[in-house]
């Protein structure tokens, strides 16, 4: 990612305003991960040790929170239902996204500028607007806690990103590659499934993450869509442990480490190329 | 070659699919929804034509929404000033470290990659009145206030408490977008400039500044739709009590719509927030105009 700024590279004392941003830094690391590490703690204790020393270390690791939490929550058959919807979710819109951009990014019509404005402006809308009307629609057509139902609206709401990002990649091609390949007897079919698809795998992998995690945390949609607790996705199966009156909170604290612990290992796999599609994806615009 | 990027019938098929999927899930709905605000509709019986009545009483005699709307602009004004400026500071800080920049960048911005309703959990714990925090602070002898149930004030103490959690959560999204602008400065800029005998905070003011203005547009932009969408946390810390005094939009509107199933007057909060969110997002473009500079 470029070139570092760093200015007093003769010097290898650090200056005491460099400590003093080094402490801040490290204070607010620990801001960041204390809770993430004292959930992770909790959910190893039982429900009296909680109470009685919320911040000490657990005396015996009760894993048997986390066997409870996955049976009372259902989460098995969540974590399935939200594999599938985004997976699905994941391939359509990567399919559709990339289409599209093609057709805006290297052909030549009229009205290309104009089309990648709309798909730009459908970015802004939230999608608390179209919630009522689909789901109005929906529940006539018998699709609502159908988990087609809810992949519809998450593949609509992905494509304005991953259009975006990929007719960048498609532009920034070299022209010549497909001049080649027009001289060489390709169809615009071919050259799109065997030039242009493979040459933006880089665009598919960054897209791709941020469709599936923004997906795979989406709460508000799949909570109106799917009442069936047998389609309930991850987020929604959360909510069963909110409220006053939910006190199992050794197991909703097991239960939040499962929900989050496919997020967190896709990160640090990934970290570089999630910050990639973040920062790509605004720079350009 | 340039025939075959002309083809018609090529540029409908690839285009096709996004755009009506686009136009069934997104712009009919959104004329529905316009449609449905102007109507006395509960879930069971058919839509009828009312008029103005859902906006009048939204507006006029609906002591929630005023109190949802305020939180909403609350939340946005304080998510974009203190989301801008940590996350410009912690870019600032993290491109003029020497070293452990990767960890520390990849550490703020976890939490923005996780789950907001299993945060929202964690932290509803965490300032639980009894448990979590306040007993923390209990043992140096300090009473913590009631986080997430004063109802006192003009903006609640639990607003601001859900404040803070998402600025936690997504002030790492603002350092990356400005990082990213940051370490594309060429170096050659700042020694001319340290050549010239310009301080750090000089170099800031009259290099760094200008140069990351285009960023501010986008991640202002980003922020204040961000933050007028706000449901996740809302939801699961408090779910808009006490008393609705934590209501913002998103969740009255999940509220009138699906626990009370007004639909109508669901849809008349629908196209407040959405105006909101176009005017807002014009302003921040009118309000700081951009010049490009060749970095």
């Amino acid at each position: 990612m470029g070139e570092k700024i760093t200015v007093k590279k003769h010097s290898k004392k650090l200056s005491p305003v460099v400590i003093a941003v080094y402490v801040i830094l490290v204070i607010l690391a620990v801001i960041y991960i204390a809770p993430l590490l004292w959930m992770l703690s909790v959910s190893l204790k039982d429900n009296a040790e909680l109470m009685a020393a919320p911040f000490a270390f657990p005396k015996a690791m009760q894993l048997a929170n986390y066997a409870e939490a996955w049976t009372l929550g259902k989460l098995g058959k969540a974590l399935l239902n939200s594999a599938l919807v985004c997976g699905v979710t994941l391939f359509i819109s990567m399919f559709f996204g990339a289409m599209a951009a093609f057709a805006i990014g290297r052909m030549r019509w009229k009205f290309a500028e104009g089309m990648h404005t709309f798909f730009l402006i459908g970015m802004m809308v939230p999608v608390h607007c179209i919630l009522i009307p689909l789901f109005v629609r929906f529940a006539k057509l018998g699709m609502t806690n159908s988990r087609i139902g809810l992949m519809l609206p998450y593949i609509t709401f992905s494509l304005p990103m991953t259009i975006f990002l990929l007719t960048g990649f498609f532009k920034s091609m070299p022209g010549e590659l497909f001049e080649a390949a027009a001289i060489d007897g390709c169809g615009i079919y071919r050259c799109f499934f065997r030039i242009a698809l493979p040459l933006c795998r880089t665009g598919f992998f960054v897209s791709g993450l941020m469709t599936f995690i923004n997906n795979w945390n989406e709460l508000l949609l799949a909570m109106v869509f799917i009442s069936d607790s047998e389609k309930k996705t991850l987020p929604v199966t959360l909510t069963y442990f909110v409220g006053p009156y939910a006190t199992n909170y050794v197991q909703m604290f097991a239960a939040i480490i499962i929900a989050i612990a496919p997020t967190v290992m896709v990160y640090c796999l990934f970290s570089n190329q999630i910050v990639e599609g973040l920062t790509t994806g605004a720079v350009k615009g | 070659m340039d025939k075959i990027l002309r083809n018609k019938k090529a540029i409908f098929i690839f285009i096709a699919p996004a755009f009506l999927m686009f136009v069934v899930i997104l712009v009919i709905p959104i004329f529905q929804m316009v449609y449905y605000s102007f109507c006395d509709y509960a879930a069971l019986t058919p839509p009828k034509f009312t008029g103005l009545a859902n906006y009048k009483k939204l507006l006029f005699k609906d002591a929630t929404f005023r109190i949802a709307l305020k939180n909403s602009i609350f939340f946005m004004i304080f998510s974009a000033i203190s989301q801008q400026v940590v996350g410009l500071m912690l870019a600032v800080f993290l491109t003029n470290i020497p070293r452990g920049r990767n960890v520390f960048k990849n550490i703020y911005y976890l939490p923005c990659v996780l789950s907001s309703a299993a945060l929202g959990l964690l932290w509803a714990f965490m300032f639980n009145p009894k448990i979590g925090l306040n007993q923390f602070l209990a043992k140096f002898g300090i009473k913590g206030p009631m986080w997430l149930m004063e109802s006192k004030g003009f903006i609640v103490l639990p607003m601001w408490v859900i404040a803070f959690v998402a600025l936690w959560q997504y002030v790492g999204q603002n350092m990356m977008l400005y990082m990213a602008q940051i370490t594309g400065i060429s170096r050659d800029v700042y020694e001319a400039a340290y050549i010239d005998g310009a301080s750090k905070v000089k170099a800031f003011r009259y290099i760094t500044m200008p140069l990351v203005k285009p960023m501010i547009v986008t991640s202002l932009s980003l922020n204040c739709i961000g933050s007028l969408k706000f449901f996740d946390l809302v939801y699961n810390m408090t779910q808009g009590g006490p008393n609705h005094r934590t209501e913002v939009l998103a969740t009255q509107l999940y509220a009138e719509g699906f626990d009370y199933f007004k639909y109508g007057y669901a849809s008349a909060i629908s196209v407040i927030l959405l105006i909101l969110c176009l005017v807002v997002t014009l302003l921040v473009k009118k309000v700081i105009k951009v010049e490009t500079y060749e970095a």
